[in-house]
């Protein structure tokens, strides 16, 4: 898979806009009263490429989709797909599929009908019948083979109230795929899903993307998406933190070292005579960076610091992204 | 556009709600009809003025169009919907217009189950009862088309209002009070203003016979001019409004 990335630190440098790119928010900056909820975002994604957009709860992850979609008008830059705004393309919902919120369903209708009066906005013919009855058939033709798609076709005709939470996203993503989408947009839609419902959803996007198609999905738990993204958008405050291929997040992996000795003192400067460095935890305790413990072990009995504890501490992309969109006192 | 009304239509029939509001106006009309019908004298339901007041048992039905509008556009706000409808069509002007269409389509089928109702069972009861019929073809005629009139346009309206509102509980309530309530007191209290209160140029598209009202042509008249600030209202509101 091709994967179109700019690691950009802070605020991004004006980008001129580039064939192909999807995905574009540019000096994005939304207010809502004296909250900042997007600040000066800029991001550009490559056609099929499978982005991550990361941040914690009120990052700005949400405002950002609704301004691609014309849905939050933004208080100054832009946000463009295929190279304009949203309401500017022609049959947008032909290019565009978009799950915003788990539960945007009226629950006393059916699914189907639900899909129906979408895909009837939508405006498909079949063969160019453009009477009533042709429209009728051509959206009736497209919901039963997105039904299909999401596996939803048995309860297709029950009131939206009884569905499971689950069986809500997958609707949601029917809904999405009417249009037979280039750029699936998708705003948390493991929310609430139990661990079926996840991988069901990450064998789908990467048949998806397989088609060279383009996603761009949020959450909070980098868990989540690390196995589907190939590059993520990691926001936090409205600001952007880091805009990376996954690779260059695995890569800060590190294997820390944590130390608990009374004289931990002299062992950091001991250490620091190997050119290793340390950070010092609290009174007794010390984290060595991107060094075995047998090594930190040898350096310490070389220095005659008693040791009380030894834990070698792998770190997860978890603890990358928290550490990534950590407070930063100001 | 025609994509969007059908659309619109779907949802108007795909949930309970506007079968609900049908089931409300028949029940009304019908109470209406039976109790102006059955309870007055053979002598009174000779006068010309309780006849009217007989066969236009039908105007309730113009609250109940004005509740579809209401709950066309509300609902979509209240259970997120809103948001999958302007992903898909994104000029927002063009959704609540299919949906002003809609309404009055539903308004128009509204109207004549009311004037069904309320002639069908009116006139049964006046020849059941052996009391001839005392409104000419003009006042008929009158009271037909003027229930069609109102029950479309208030439905039209109702999209407005909703829009403006948005919230489904604060239109709807909002919506009663003003009809029940504030309009009946401005009409009692200020007549005024009140026979130029969007209910009191309604009455006057049915009413003829109220001399405070102004002439049916001129509350048909100034019916939509209301309807098409209300839902000039709302489509401004709605397409600068952020749907969050």
């Amino acid at each position: 898979m091709t994967t179109t990335s700019h690691a950009v630190a802070g605020s991004p440098p004006f980008r001129a806009l580039v064939e192909g790119e999807v995905v574009q928010a540019e000096h994005l900056t939304k207010r809502f009263g004296d909250l900042v909820a997007v600040d000066d975002l800029g991001f550009a994604l490559g056609r099929g490429t499978v982005t991550g957009f990361l941040g914690p709860n009120g990052a700005g992850k949400t405002t950002t989709l609704r301004m691609l979609l014309h849905l939050v008008e933004p208080t100054a830059g832009s946000a463009l797909v295929f190279g304009r705004h949203y309401q500017e393309l022609e049959r947008p919902a032909d290019r565009v599929g978009a799950v915003l919120e788990a539960a945007d369903f009226h629950p006393g209708r059916s699914g189907r009908d639900h899909l129906f009066s979408l895909a009837l906005a939508l405006g498909q013919t079949t063969a160019g019948d453009r009477s009533f009855a042709g429209r009728e058939r051509a959206a009736r033709t497209r919901v039963d083979a997105v039904l299909e798609l999401v596996e939803l076709s048995g309860a297709a005709r029950r009131r939206v109230g009884s569905y499971s939470l689950g069986m809500r996203q997958r609707l949601g993503l029917a809904g999405a795929l009417l249009g037979d989408p280039e750029l699936l947009i998708l705003d948390e839609p493991a929310n609430g899903l139990d661990p079926e419902g996840v991988r069901w959803l990450r064998d789908f996007l990467r048949r998806f993307a397989a088609e060279g198609k383009t996603v761009l999905v949020s959450s909070h738990v980098l868990a989540e998406v690390a196995q589907t993204v190939d590059q993520v958008v990691i926001i936090n405050k409205g600001r952007l933190v880091t805009f990376a291929p996954l690779a260059e997040l695995t890569a800060r992996l590190s294997g820390g070292v944590r130390v608990r000795a009374p004289g931990v003192v002299r062992l950091q400067s001991a250490l620091e005579g190997q050119g290793i460095r340390s950070t010092l935890l609290d009174g007794n305790e010390l984290l060595v960076e991107g060094t075995p413990s047998a090594r930190v072990g040898e350096i310490a009995f070389h220095a005659g610091v008693l040791l009380h504890e030894l834990v070698p501490e792998s770190s997860t992309l978890e603890d990358v992204f928290l550490e990534l969109t950590a407070e930063v006192p100001s | 556009m025609i994509d969007q009304l059908l659309s619109e239509l779907r949802k108007m029939r795909s949930t309970r709600t506007n079968f609900g509001l049908l089931a409300g106006m028949i029940g009304l009309t019908l109470l209406s009809v039976l109790v102006n019908g059955l309870v007055l004298s053979v002598a009174d339901l000779r006068g010309h003025d309780n006849q009217h007041t007989l066969l236009s048992a039908g105007t309730s039905g113009a609250l109940f169009a004005a509740l579809i509008g209401v709950m066309a556009i509300t609902s979509e706000f209240r259970h997120g919907t809103i948001r999958s409808t302007f992903v898909v069509t994104p000029d927002r002007s063009r959704v609540i217009a299919a949906k002003v269409i809609a309404s009055l389509l539903m308004g128009v089928a509204f109207g004549l189950v009311a004037i069904g109702l309320s002639f069908g069972v009116g006139y049964a009861i006046l020849a059941g009862r052996g009391i001839d019929f005392a409104l000419d073809t003009n006042h008929v005629l009158l009271l037909v088309f003027g229930t069609l009139l109102m029950t479309a346009l208030w439905a039209a309206l109702g999209v407005g209002l909703g829009a403006v509102v948005k919230n489904q509980v604060f239109a709807v309530i909002g919506l009663i009070l003003w009809a029940f309530a504030i309009d009946n007191l401005l009409r009692e209290l200020v007549p005024d203003v009140g026979r130029f209160t969007p209910v009191g140029v309604s009455d006057s598209l049915t009413a003829g016979f109220a001399d405070y009202l102004v002439a049916p042509v001129a509350g048909g008249l100034l019916l939509i001019a209301y309807t098409v600030a209300f839902v000039a209202a709302g489509a401004f509101v709605v397409a600068r409004r952020d749907v969050t």
